[in-house]
């Protein structure tokens, strides 16, 4: 057995050196074919710049690709071979492809998926600080600069964001029907609290109505911003010493989800809301009375369209510009991609040209979609061919306007972005590297305790303090700690 | 020299058998023995480069042991091995005994077209995913719109939070294990009894062995090498745990953590915020590690009894 | 003739009642089985607004073919996705099965010299990984699969647990004396191996043959990680996609854009359901193929043969 074993070690080893000399081979002869075509870059032929987007694949992608290419060939000199990644496998897919070094030159990065701030910090994203003023003049004109300021990591960018929606706003939803039936006024409704008049009526009068639908991840409104989304670390929104706080010590946090618990046991809320991932089927039963969602320009229409009966809303808050509603969709140069002043001459004629960016949104004039009027279209037939997702393709204030739409439907947006005020942290990406093993068991208990707390499904009063024993024991506070330094140090770094 | 000489000569009496294992062994190197490599990984401060995987590597800090830190840091860590331990012991040896009984069972059922039947059924769960047999499971378990619940009301009982209570769901996960899993796993035994040389059999009806008889002198006594290959390559796997079966199947819910949560589940939570590579990499270190010494003992001790039943 | 021909072979017949018994044991645990599936077809044929009023009922108050409407409208893309999926099952089964008997084989045999090294060298693969990245780069950068149909073959085609459970059926179910005898009659190794041990280990392979087959029909990971060509997604790769976008759209519902975006799309439950069905009904039919070697077992005949 131990001779066995000897010998076993020793294939090993010499299985090592075989992978050594055999990897070192396949590296070498990637470089070589980079070289090799980068070198023809330069000359007349037309560089082939490889895209990764989010959404489901569409049958016609290479269709309308390649009238994309005749456009971009003259233009810039470029073509596209877009592949786009469904939006459960993106961020999984693109973390093995970054981390094994595939061949990309744009991907589609975001708050939400293939985390933004996290990747750059890798090293998954070209800096793009210089390229931006040397390609990317026309993006620099048509953004809002607060997306490019909030969406710096250590002081730098890393991708385009796409010009849209910039503040984050909360409403509460109401069933209109539900509304007048009982002849309810929501225009005092802003806080929790005013809620609850409303919910008592529907209570009494509508058995099978969920009065207040909500799932398991909502986060009652509470007057902070998160140092991490949905981790109990944060500063209060109207901060002026960037104290970091755990929010669950804090008196908002317990008096919210002493009201929480009260909507709970009143039989406001779904006895099961803290184990319930979708409520899809109430909305689509109409059977259900209000909730809270996030809003932007139109979405009462669309919500109403999609539901089939009319949904109207209140705010809840005010506008706030988050770092992640910031980075909600945006287009990074691959830290590999050999052309990066192509893609970021592409990136710069995405964002300001209508004609490239609607032929990438709705595909070909006169197969997908026609034109109805100056920037006015209607899909045809063959638009099921090419469903894509606006927002994650570049600035959507030059797309064109869907026939039902009102004339100054991009107004709205630029209305509703100067409306948001800036978030305290706005600009503050925090660097977990150092904590990434706390962070690792906080992120347990939060787990264990966020949902049911949130949802008003146990008592605040005995399930705080053990959650914040928890929270502790995990170390907490060491990430505040943490958190706290980073901050200052951004704040002096910055003038904040 | 001369051993190098017996060592070709030894090539050339194996050679038959060499080419045999060939294909696979070459297999082995590529989809397995190259990526492990990968594993420096778990000691690395993971961070890409441009020039692909093996410059990142070359580049990347040396953290030590910091990316195994999280799974011992907290009081979580006795929970989620003791969880993670237990339930697959349940699992390999309540598994074991239901899936040699019930192809016992179908073997000796005498019309055969029937067995067919019932085998087929048996397979079915196999092909729900966890996340569809979570709804099953809800469809049961709701508070309000649940069966269980529903026949207590009728019965006068009080309902009960079934999602909110830890205690039941050492049961519940078990059960739900053993109606996935049983069926799969009884295939091979059926098929091991299938093979057991019927003349043995007639030998035993000749000396008058009646059938329970013959169930215990001769099927459980053949399937005995089998059963020990299954149960030691499980033993190779109990610190892995089915993430569907503890995530989706109580539907995440917090307050079920302390019968619910295991390594897997643990390591997927812990790591959702950094997706530290080198944090996961580790956590898979630590779990081959422990399983690979159980096997070596575990084998070590079948070695003593049987050597013929011991993996190598 | 079938029938009869069971009838001799099963000489030690199980008394009645405990016949009765047995197929009492047996019929429950397969109707508790059953079930959930039947729940899952009527489900997929229940009508989407009166499965969110009701919930699931045995007997929906509407029955509905919406659900397979939706999944059809991918029209082509589903018929290619089931040809995708055939193709990598029956090859791959193939090739797999090729593989795994040949080197379950040989380190089976007392008389390989380095049989205990090649069981190490298997069984260690089972414990031991290199994890998501090394796989990927191996298989993409060195044996360049990616984006093609290999990708979906070949990282299944060898298993370990298949190779020590196939190993252990040969040496208890082949007879150490019926390959002397092979050998006094001086046939050669692979002529024993053909003639002799494949047939006497007919319901191991099966066993095998029938696990490899459902693993490349239930694969959708490799096809997520390797291929990109739509032309070449297996059908549960498909099936998966949709289901985990949706769950990931769900859980992001603070995102505006995202939410409006897919409220237009989603699918509903009746069609996840159907998509459960499409996606194994064709394989439940596949599965007597193999059954016939592990319920019937061998006749004598052929082992004598």
């Amino acid at each position: 057995m131990a001779k066995q074993r000897k010998r076993f070690a020793l294939v090993l080893a010499s299985l090592m050196a075989l992978t050594l000399v055999l990897s070192a081979c396949g590296g070498g002869k990637a470089s070589d074919n980079g070289a090799a075509s980068g070198a023809g870059g330069s000359s007349d032929k037309p560089v082939e710049l490889i895209w990764y987007t989010i959404g489901t694949p569409q049958k016609d992608v290479d269709r309308v690709m390649e009238e994309v290419n005749k456009y971009t060939k003259e233009k810039i000199n470029a073509t596209i071979k877009m592949k786009m990644i469904d939006f459960g496998d993106y961020t999984q897919k693109m973390q093995v492809m970054a981390a094994s070094g595939e061949p990309m030159d744009i991907l589609f990065t975001s708050s939400w998926a293939f985390d933004y701030v996290q990747n750059a910090r890798k090293g998954a994203f070209m800096e793009i600080d210089e390229l931006l003023d040397t390609h990317g003049k026309g993006i620099k004109e048509v953004l809002d600069p607060a997306f490019l300021e909030g969406s710096k990591v250590d002081g730098h960018n890393y991708a385009v964001p796409a010009n849209k929606e910039l503040p984050a706003q909360e409403v509460y939803r109401f069933n209109q029907e539900l509304l007048d039936k009982y002849n309810l006024d929501i225009s005092n409704v802003r806080s929790l609290e005013s809620l609850e008049p409303l919910l008592k009526v529907i209570k009494e009068n509508e058995p099978g109505i969920t009065p207040y639908a909500i799932v398991n991840d909502h986060v009652p409104l509470m007057p902070f911003d998160y140092v991490i989304e949905k981790m109990p670390m944060a500063v209060y929104l109207d901060t002026k010493d960037y104290k970091v706080v755990n929010i669950l010590e804090t008196e908002e946090a317990k008096e919210t989800l002493k009201t929480m618990r009260k909507f709970y046991q009143a039989g406001y809320i779904s006895p099961e809301a803290a184990t319930t991932t979708s409520v899809d089927d109430l909305y689509k039963s109409g059977k259900w009375f209000s909730d809270r969602a996030a809003t932007q320009p139109l979405a009462n229409n669309l919500w109403s369209a999609s539901y089939g009966y009319p949904v109207t809303s209140t705010p809840a808050g005010d506008a706030y510009v988050y770092n992640w509603s910031v980075m909600g969709s945006m287009q990074a140069i691959s830290a590999n991609s050999k052309y990066p002043e192509k893609a970021m001459e592409f990136l710069n004629l995405l964002n300001t040209d209508p004609v490239l960016r609607n032929m990438i949104d709705s595909g070909i004039e006169g197969v997908h979609y026609e034109k109805v009027g100056d920037n006015v279209m209607r899909n045809l037939e063959e638009s099921k061919n090419y469903d894509m997702p606006t927002f994650s393709l570049g600035n959507i204030l030059i797309t064109y306007l869907n026939e039902n739409d009102p004339a100054d439907k991009w107004e709205q947006f630029k209305e509703f972005n100067a409306s948001g005020k800036n978030a305290p942290l706005l600009g503050f990406n925090f660097d977990a590297t150092n904590v990434a093993s706390e962070i690792a068991a906080v992120q347990n208990v939060k787990d264990e305790f966020w949902a049911s707390l949130m949802t008003g499904t146990v008592d605040p009063e005995e399930y705080l303090p053990k959650a914040n024993e928890k929270f502790k024991a995990a170390g907490l506070d060491k990430i505040i700690a943490e958190a706290q330094r980073q901050i200052d140090e951004w704040r002096a770094a910055s003038n904040k | 020299m001369r051993k190098i000489g017996s060592f070709f000569k030894d090539i050339a009496k194996n050679k038959v058998m060499l080419l045999m294992v060939l294909p696979g062994a070459l297999w082995f190197l590529f989809f397995s023995y190259l990526p492990m490599l990968g594993t420096v990984i778990a000691f690395k401060q993971y961070r890409f480069h441009r020039d692909g995987f093996w410059a990142s590597i070359v580049n990347s800090k040396w953290v030590g042991w910091d990316n195994f830190k999280f799974l011992f840091s907290t009081n979580d860590a006795f929970v989620i091995t003791r969880n993670t331990l237990l339930y697959n012991l349940a699992f390999i040896f309540i598994g074991l005994v239901l899936s040699v009984l019930l192809a016992i069972v179908l073997s000796e059922i005498v019309n055969k077209r029937l067995a067919k039947i019932y085998q087929t059924g048996m397979f079915l769960p196999y092909f729900l995913s966890w996340v569809i047999v979570g709804y099953f499971a809800f469809s049961f378990l709701s508070s309000e719109r649940g069966l269980l619940n529903q026949v207590f009301k009728g019965l006068g009982m009080d309902p009960i939070q079934w999602y909110a209570d830890p205690k039941y769901w050492p049961f519940i996960i078990i059960l739900v294990y053993l109606w996935k899993a049983v069926g799969y796993n009884s295939v091979v035994y059926l098929a091991a009894i299938m093979g057991i040389d019927r003349s043995l059999y007639e030998a035993a009806m000749i000396d008058g062995a009646n059938k329970w008889q013959q169930i215990r002198r001769i099927t459980v006594p053949m399937l005995a090498p089998i059963i020990t290959i299954m149960t030691l390559l499980a033993v190779g796997k109990i610190f892995y745990a089915d993430f569907g079966l503890f995530y989706q199947v109580p539907r995440n819910s917090g307050s079920l953590y302390a019968v619910t949560n295991v390594i897997d589940t643990y390591v997927y939570r812990g790591l959702k915020t950094t997706g530290e590579i080198g944090m996961s990499t580790a956590a898979g270190l630590y779990q081959s590690i422990v399983g690979f010494t159980l096997v070596m003992t575990s084998n070590y001790i079948v070695r003593k009894f049987d050597k013929d039943n011991a993996l190598f | 003739m079938a029938q009869s021909a069971i009838k001799t072979r099963d000489f030690h017949h199980l008394s009645k009642p405990w016949n009765f018994i047995f197929n009492l044991i047996a019929g429950i645990f397969s109707f508790v089985c059953v079930f959930p599936f039947l729940f899952v077809v009527i489900i997929s044929f229940t009508d989407e607004g009166v499965l969110a009023r009701d919930g699931y009922r045995l007997l929906p108050a509407k029955w509905s073919l919406e659900a397979y409407k939706y999944v059809f409208q991918t029209g082509d893309t589903l018929l290619r996705s089931y040809g995708v999926t055939i193709f990598v099952t029956v090859v791959g089964t193939i090739i797999s099965l090729l593989f795994i008997a040949f080197y379950a084989y040989a380190i089976s045999r007392k008389s390989f010299k380095y049989r205990n090294f090649f069981s190490f060298f298997a069984f260690f693969t089972m414990l031991f990984n290199g994890g998501l990245v090394p796989t990927y780069i191996v298989t993409t950068q060195l044996l360049g699969l990616k984006d093609t149909i290999w990708a979906l073959i070949l990282p299944l085609a060898v298993n370990a647990f298949y190779i020590m459970i196939l190993r252990t059926f040969y040496s208890t179910s082949v007879p150490d004396a019926i390959l002397e005898s092979g050998k006094i009659d001086g046939a050669g190794e692979f002529r024993i191996f053909l003639k002799l041990v494949l047939p006497l280990s007919l319901p191991g392979l099966a066993t095998i043959g029938l696990f490899s087959t459902l693993g490349y029909w239930n694969d959708w990971f490799n096809a997520l990680l390797y291929i990109d060509n739509p032309n070449l997604v297996p059908l549960q790769s498909m099936l998966m996609r949709i289901e985990t976008s949706m769950q990931f759209i769900m859980q992001n519902s603070q995102n505006s854009s995202l939410s409006l975006e897919a409220l237009r799309s989603m699918p509903q439950d009746t069609s996840r359901m159907a998509m459960v069905v499409l996606a194994t009904g064709p394989i439940i039919f596949a599965y007597p193929f193999f059954q016939r070697y592990f319920i019937q077992g061998l006749t004598i005949g052929a082992v004598k043969e």
